[in-house]
């Protein structure tokens, strides 16, 4: 899976974006901030974006509702455990 | 010889009445098959798996229409013939509270739809997250067990469900108040995991390590 992760600036901002991508009809999920990326607030969105057009296509609507930085999420097979991992890539 | 019966009639009596009734008349005893007749489906439940917890063997369910006649065959006594001697009829055998078997791991109580007191869009935001670290966590609960508020996080239409959702099929047990529910009128709405009761949930928090959100 590939996807598309926006921090915010405060919890308010990151609620105000859930909903309104959510009410653009977007499958969004509000998730704490993981370990590996640093934001001003703990909860960030998180949301699919397989494919380069849909991801320039979310990307821009992400930032559009106020997402500070924007991360690409991948997820890979752990090699230690059965948990898959994560990897964030920062867009510039 | 035929068997002798009792009938404990909990039609109508709102969760846990029926448990308590079942309970009462096993302890008391002095029959062969305990018939229980309930007419929810969730005291149904909480009746065979009382009697299931206290060594009973559950002979039979039977439905009419929207009731259910469950019948019970009491723990067997200690032996009641030793040949040689004739014995008076055995003591009702003790009903042993009901231990939860199995109760290995941690569970994970929540008593509100949100963490901590304060802001309620707050508590709820990070209700969500704590669910959700949960899925992502190396090692997750055994069970999660919702009373009160905290029902309404597995119901239809909650932000949390999705993460419930996703621990249930990590293995999770999520189990949520049926006093609860009905309190809440959400019984129909329940969308993850099972109804418990009180016995239960005592049960399994008196067992094992239990944190409390």
């Amino acid at each position: 899976m590939t996807g598309l992760l926006a921090t915010f600036r405060t919890s308010h901002e990151a609620l105000r974006a859930e909903q309104t991508l959510k009410g653009g009809g977007l499958a969004v999920e509000l998730i704490p901030v993981p370990r590996q990326i640093r934001s001003d607030c703990g909860f960030c969105l998180l949301l699919e974006a397989p494919g380069a057009a849909l991801e320039a296509e979310r990307l821009e609507r992400l930032r559009a509702c106020g997402g500070q930085d924007v991360w690409r999420v991948t997820v890979i097979p752990s090699p230690t455990s059965s948990r898959k991992e994560k990897r964030y890539e920062r867009i510039p | 010889m035929s068997e002798s019966r009792r009938t404990v009639d909990a039609r109508g009596q709102a969760c846990p009445q029926p448990v308590i009734l079942t309970r009462k008349a096993l302890a008391e005893g002095g029959f062969d098959l305990l018939e229980v007749l309930v007419d929810d489906a969730s005291s149904r439940e909480n009746v065979v798996r009382f009697a299931g917890y206290a060594s009973c063997v559950v002979e039979g369910v039977a439905e009419e229409g929207a009731v259910s006649r469950i019948l019970i065959r009491p723990a067997p006594a200690a032996p009641a013939v030793v040949p040689g001697r004739v014995f008076a009829a055995p003591a009702p055998a003790p009903v042993r509270v009901p231990a939860v078997p199995a109760a290995a791991g941690t569970t994970v109580l929540i008593t509100a739809a949100g963490i901590g007191a304060g802001d309620e869009q707050l508590g709820a935001l990070l209700m969500r997250g704590f669910l959700y670290t949960l899925t992502e966590a190396e090692e997750a609960p055994a069970r999660i067990i919702l009373m009160n508020g905290g029902v309404r996080l597995a119901v239809a239409g909650s932000d949390a469900l999705v993460n419930l959702v996703r621990l249930a099929e990590r293995g999770v047990e999520i189990l949520a108040c049926g006093t609860c529910l009905e309190f809440y009128q959400l019984k129909e709405a329940l969308a993850v995991g099972r109804v418990t009761n009180m016995y239960e949930i005592a049960g399994l928090l008196l067992q094992g390590r239990t944190i409390s959100i």
